[in-house]
């Protein structure tokens, strides 16, 4: 059976092939290997050319390629993030380059670029995959860089860049490498600073906020062809602007570090008033406190971003939006006097979040003073709002929904105490 | 006189036949006799708390068939079972699953069904019985409605992960590394419904099952297969082809069953001039009115979704007559949606609803229990899905009854004349080849990006390295220095592979009648142009429904209730295209050829016709674009010589009508249901500048039909001709060339199509 199935598919597989070179070929197949290459191994044609060294582990290699930014900073401060990173262990910054989008098996990390601060300099060592075949060699010299206790830090690694490396882990059937701490920079970047760049991409984050200006830098989408160029028999000098936009990621991610570490936990605490951070910064701090259940982190920075607000702001939604995190954050905290006063003060200014603050205040009217009758007019100020909004065409309807069982529910109580009212006099 | 009584079936049965018009109609009437259950021991080996649960179940013991998959299981055979529908195939699935969980919790089962119903039915079952054994069962279903937060948990501990084709092999097996839990304590692999997985479908999921045994491989588990099958004429063959793996075929039923009656109807020709003969519906709404009244749990198989509507509705305005459990009887089809399927088929389960019309959607395994009667209003199509009809009439101790009214088509006509065909002929075989260039090295550039190939390595049978040479030479794969074959592409293989070629796209249907409009049900985009398009009257359980606008870029049709005397048919205009011929030979004065085809079909008008006459009330246009079907065809085109001497408009009607005839030749031939197939003649094809008829695959993408009939074309046009000339009509009718009620000045088209494939009579000495 095998021979005949064989025979079939050898014969299926010759008619395919003649009606497929019966018309051009589309692609141009790079036959021919690069003779010098041969000669030298991949590994050290790319040491050399790119001016790096070899580490081998049994028959397999990698290139690493080694640089040193000078980079002083103070990341003392870096304890007290959201995701509070600790000083005296090591930070590992990792940035990846691959052949391709998503984590499955079929995808390859080539590159994998680690940095680390050594007293005031930054260095950067790049692990660059010669040959497919050698993978087991970028896997044990990756492993021997991220120590237990280390702090990974990386834009989008949670999702991406880890995942996939353990993912590689495991098709050669061993453990990823265990660490300490992964702390993505992606969400607390878009935390942050979105409000006041295109986008939240590393690029657009570094340009903005840490002033970086990148020349000819390689755009990413083109970074897979040029490895499988490089495959086919390509020039190691391919790899010159991949190293370089591999290498300048990692960098940011330093320089992000540095920046909060310096610039934006200060600024929380008000000791450094420095024009870099801006209040929405802060507020976006605050939020993504909150998130981590931080609530007196939270508050002190939407404190200290109300205080930074100017006293001729004109953007009394944004005022209105950090007075709702405040509140929030005081309830969350249990001070329910000032919460509910905070509240108080955002319904009665009437902007955006008016409505939730009603719904608000007519809980705590109804559960912590018990007055379902004055929670009721709270709640239907609240609808009068919703209904203001939705006849304005900017329906809410997560409010409307909440009234829609809160109002009839107060109604009924409101009712019922009325009436024992009536009855007791 | 009471009109509704309960009574017994075989009473009923008595009755029917004893009517005049019924009993003549009557070609055959076979008593299959009662069945004994086989019984066989629960194996001492199975866990105590899992025998606890088949006695609380009411099951001492387990049927034969059970007990022999669970001893060659154990024995480390691979199996397929094969037994009749409702005879406990999944526990012969269930019980070893479970026992290899009771042994070892951390052993884990992969179920694969072909669609996300059955998926669900099977999952309640196995979780059923889990919970009757006292054990922690993980089971659950991973496919695309399947919420993210579940998904971690079922790839990190689900015991049993149910699935289907599709999802293991663009969503699973390329995500491998994140299923390594799975795959490092897989032990059984479960195939179910296996006759469904043939033809090009089949095709592809014999190579995921590749795949899927090199995963395997590569985690170091080599799990045990359990293939679950209807009825099929091959199915050693299709359990190897299809697992690629030697299989036992365990098919000794122990299952008990009542007395049957298969009784096959004719109705009488009407018109012996014309042929024209009644539809199947009128005697098949009898037969199911009598046995509806005795309160006898019927099902009615009509053929299309409009023949389902149709009975429905006068069975309906029957049982209207002395107060009868109309609204125990229920239309049951594609379109309608999910939820409401599932409230059907509970029930059917449970008896709450009495009476189904249904079209072949309940077919595949879908769990109803078992019913009193089974009624066919017209044939099937196959022998295979006849008797999976007719095998939802079968109770376990009392008399069950299938009835088959066959309809005015000439397949009907040649089972309802030999229906010996039917009793003897051996059930159809499912065909499938893996080995289709296309498909395996589509499947060969996915299994390459989930695991680089060792060299020499095989992928089914034998090596793949000269397959994978040939991807190297487009670029995607390479051999690197260590002899292996890597991906080395950005592509993500997997996501260019459909497994069912057909694109999932539907078209929505939304009743604004309502306050608040909501979508009743959804049509397949390529039938959207006939069944929804603006004026139609669209039914849906047996409501009427007029569409006001089809949104054609929004995939959406808006209608509204209406209460009207008629139906809307559309006619298609049908053109093709030759891609790529996969092979051709000379035959005589003809050229046989089959190949990759674009069917282009274009809903021209539609005809209002009146519901109980069918006589045409009017016609409107339909503006909507082209829908365009990539399929297989099989065609025959004339060389100049063999249509010397021959008129032009001669010749087209001798095209037509020997299309016909070889298409109904075809069916049987291949017994292929007949809607698999489109005939499509051209006088003069303008990619072949000759005359050429061909019959196309309807399924996308075809199921080999094609290439069967390419090896069969001799039989084909011998078979043809003697039909045509065979027939008794005069100058053509339905179950020959078609009607041929045309001016009698003109030759007759049977004339003209028996002319043409004599023409071609050497063929006829090679058959």
């Amino acid at each position: 059976m095998d021979q005949a199935t064989g025979a079939i598919r050898a014969h299926r597989l010759d008619r395919l092939r003649d009606r497929v070179r019966a018309e051009p070929p589309t692609t141009p197949i790079v036959a021919t290997r690069v003779t010098a290459l041969r000669d030298l191994g991949r590994a050290e044609t790319l040491a050399r050319v790119l001016g790096g060294h070899v580490v081998r582990c049994g028959s397999a290699a990698i290139a690493i390629v080694e640089s040193r930014t000078r980079l002083p900073a103070d990341l003392g401060r870096l304890r007290d993030l959201p995701d509070p990173l600790r000083p005296d262990q090591p930070i590992v910054c990792l940035d990846t380059e691959t052949t391709g989008l998503g984590t499955a098996a079929g995808t390859l990390p080539f590159l994998v670029a680690l940095g680390r601060w050594q007293a005031d300099e930054f260095v950067v060592r790049q692990l660059l995959l010669p040959d497919q075949p050698d993978e087991p060699a970028m896997l044990d010299v990756l492993e021997r860089h991220i120590p237990p206790d280390a702090q990974l830090v990386s834009y989008n690694g949670r999702a991406f860049d880890w995942p996939l490396i353990v993912s590689r882990y495991r098709l050669h059937g061993r453990p990823a490498p265990d660490h300490a701490a992964h702390l993505d920079l992606l969400g607390l970047a878009r935390q942050l600073w979105r409000h006041r760049l295109p986008d939240a991409r590393l690029a657009s984050v570094e340009a903005g906020v840490g002033g970086v200006r990148r020349h000819g830098d390689l755009p990413g989408a083109l970074i897979p062809e040029r490895y499988f160029q490089w495959l086919r028999g390509g020039d190691a000098s391919l790899f010159t602007d991949v190293l370089e936009h591999n290498r300048q990621d990692v960098v940011s991610l330093a320089l992000l570090l540095r920046i909060l570490s310096q610039d934006v936990l200060p600024e929380r605490d008000g000791r450094a008033a420095m024009g870099a951070v801006q209040p929405q910064d802060l507020a976006g701090l605050g939020r993504q406190y909150a998130r981590r259940g931080r609530p007196d982190d939270a508050l002190a920075c939407f404190d200290r971003a109300l205080e930074r607000l100017p006293p001729t702001w004109r953007d009394r939604d944004l005022q209105d939006t950090i007075n709702a995190d405040r509140a929030r954050a005081l309830g969350r905290l249990g001070r329910r006097l000032e919460a509910v006063s905070a509240w108080e003060a955002v319904a009665l200014e009437g902007g955006p979040m008016a409505p939730i603050a009603w719904i608000a205040v007519a809980k705590s009217l109804e559960h912590v003073a018990r007055d379902p009758v004055a929670a009721l007019g709270a709640a239907r100020r609240a609808d009068a709002l919703a209904f203001r909004s939705r006849f304005l065409g900017r329906p809410q309807p997560q409010i409307e929904r909440d009234l829609a069982r809160r109002l009839p529910r107060l109604i009924r109580t409101a009712r019922a105490r009325s009436l024992r009212a009536a009855s007791a006099a | 006189m009471r009109i509704h009584q309960p009574q017994p079936t075989a009473e009923v049965l008595r009755g029917l036949l004893a009517q005049p018009d019924v009993s003549a109609a009557v070609t055959a009437h076979r008593v299959l006799p009662a069945r004994a259950a086989q019984l066989a021991p629960i194996p001492g080996w199975i866990d105590p708390r899992l025998r606890g649960a088949l006695e609380d179940r009411g099951m001492p013991a387990l049927y034969r068939h059970q007990v022999d998959a669970l001893e060659a299981l154990r024995g480390g055979e691979d199996i397929l079972v094969s037994t009749p529908t409702a005879s406990g195939k999944s526990l012969c699935y269930h019980l070893p699953v479970l026992q290899a969980i009771a042994e070892d919790p951390s052993a884990r089962a992969l179920y694969l069904f072909p669609t996300k119903a059955l998926s669900r039915d099977q999952l309640a079952e196995v979780r059923e019985l889990g919970d009757r054994a006292g054990m922690q069962l993980q089971a659950d279903v991973y496919d695309g409605d399947t919420p993210a937060p579940l998904r971690g948990r079922i790839r990190a501990a689900g015991q049993i992960v149910v699935t289907n084709p599709d999802m293991l092999h663009a969503a699973i097996l390329p995500h491998h590394t994140a299923w390594f839990q799975l795959f490092e304590q897989l032990r059984y692999v479960v195939v179910d419904e296996a006759h469904s997985y043939r033809g090009i479908f089949g095709s592809h999921v014999a190579n995921v099952l590749r795949r899927l045994a090199r995963i395997c491989a590569h985690y170091g588990s080599t799990p045990r297969i359990v293939c679950c099958s209807a009825t099929v004429g091959n199915p050693e063959a299709l359990g190897r082809t299809l697992t690629g793996r030697p299989v036992r075929v365990i098919d000794r039923n122990g299952a008990p069953s009542g007395e049957r009656h298969v009784v096959v109807l004719d109705p009488p020709v009407m018109d012996r001039r014309t042929g024209a003969r009644p539809g199947p519906s009128g005697l098949a709404r009898r037969s199911a009115l009598a046995f509806l009244r005795a309160e006898r749990q019927t099902i009615v198989f009509g053929r299309s979704r409009v023949q389902v509507e149709l009975l429905l509705t006068t069975l309906r305005e029957q049982l209207r007559e002395g107060r009868g459990p109309l609204d125990r009887v229920r239309g049951y089809r594609g379109g309608y949606l999910p939820s409401e399927r599932r409230a059907i088929e509970a029930g059917l389960r449970t008896g709450d609803i009495l009476g189904v019309v249904s079209t072949s959607a309940l077919e595949l395994g879908i769990d109803i229990g078992r019913l009193d009667v089974a009624v066919l209003a017209g044939y099937p199509g196959t022998i295979s899905g006849t008797w999976q009809q007719m095998g939802r009439a079968g109770r376990r101790q009392d008399v069950s009854v299938a009835i088959l009214v066959a309809g005015a088509g000439s397949l009907d006509r040649y089972v309802a004349s030999h229906p010996d065909y039917l009793f003897e002929a051996s059930a159809e075989e499912a065909r499938l080849d893996p080995e289709n260039i296309h498909v395996l090295l589509a499947h060969l550039r996915a299994a390459t990006f989930e695991l680089p190939f060792e060299p020499g390595e095989r992928f089914g049978a034998s090596s793949a390295d000269d397959l994978l040479a040939f991807l190297a030479e487009e670029g995607h794969v390479r051999q690197a220095d260590d002899l292996r074959w890597y991906w080395a592409s950005e592509n993500f293989p997997a996501s260019e592979i459909s497994l069912r070629v057909a694109a999932p796209e539907n078209v929505l249907i939304i009743d604004t009648g309502p306050a608040r409009p909501r979508v009743i049900g959804e049509v397949d985009l390529f039938s959207a142009p006939t069944l929804v398009h603006e004026d139609a009257i669209y039914l849906h359980e047996s409501r009427q429904y007029h569409v006001d606008r089809l949104d054609w870029d929004e995939r959406k049709a808006y209608v509204r209730p209406v209460d009207v005397d008629h139906y809307t048919q559309a006619e298609l205009a049908v053109t093709l295209k030759p891609l790529d011929i996969f092979d051709e030979a000379a035959l005589g004065d003809a050229t046989r050829s089959h190949g990759e085809v674009m069917v282009s079909s274009l809903a021209t008008i539609y005809k209002k016709l009146k519901m109980d006459t069918h006589e045409n009330l009017g016609w409107g246009r339909i503006h909507l674009p082209e829908t365009e079907l990539h399929s297989t065809a099989w065609w025959l085109s004339l060389s100049p010589a063999a249509t010397v001497g021959w008129v032009r408009d001669d010749l087209d009607r001798a095209l037509v009508g020997a299309g016909r005839a070889l298409r109904t030749v075809a069916c049987l031939l291949l017994m292929s249901d007949p809607h698999d197939l489109g005939v499509v003649a051209q006088v003069r094809s303008p990619h072949l500048g000759r005359p050429v008829v061909y019959l196309w695959e309807t399924v996308p993408g075809g199921v080999g039909l094609a290439s069967r009939l390419f090896e069969r074309t001799p039989e084909l046009l011998s078979a043809a001709t003697d039909l045509i000339e065979g027939c008794d009509c005069e100058r053509g009718c339905p179950a020959c060339v078609g009607p041929g009620a045309e001016l009698a000045t003109l030759a007759s088209p049977r004339e003209l199509a028996a002319r043409l494939l004599r023409s071609l009579g050497d063929v006829r000495v090679a058959a």
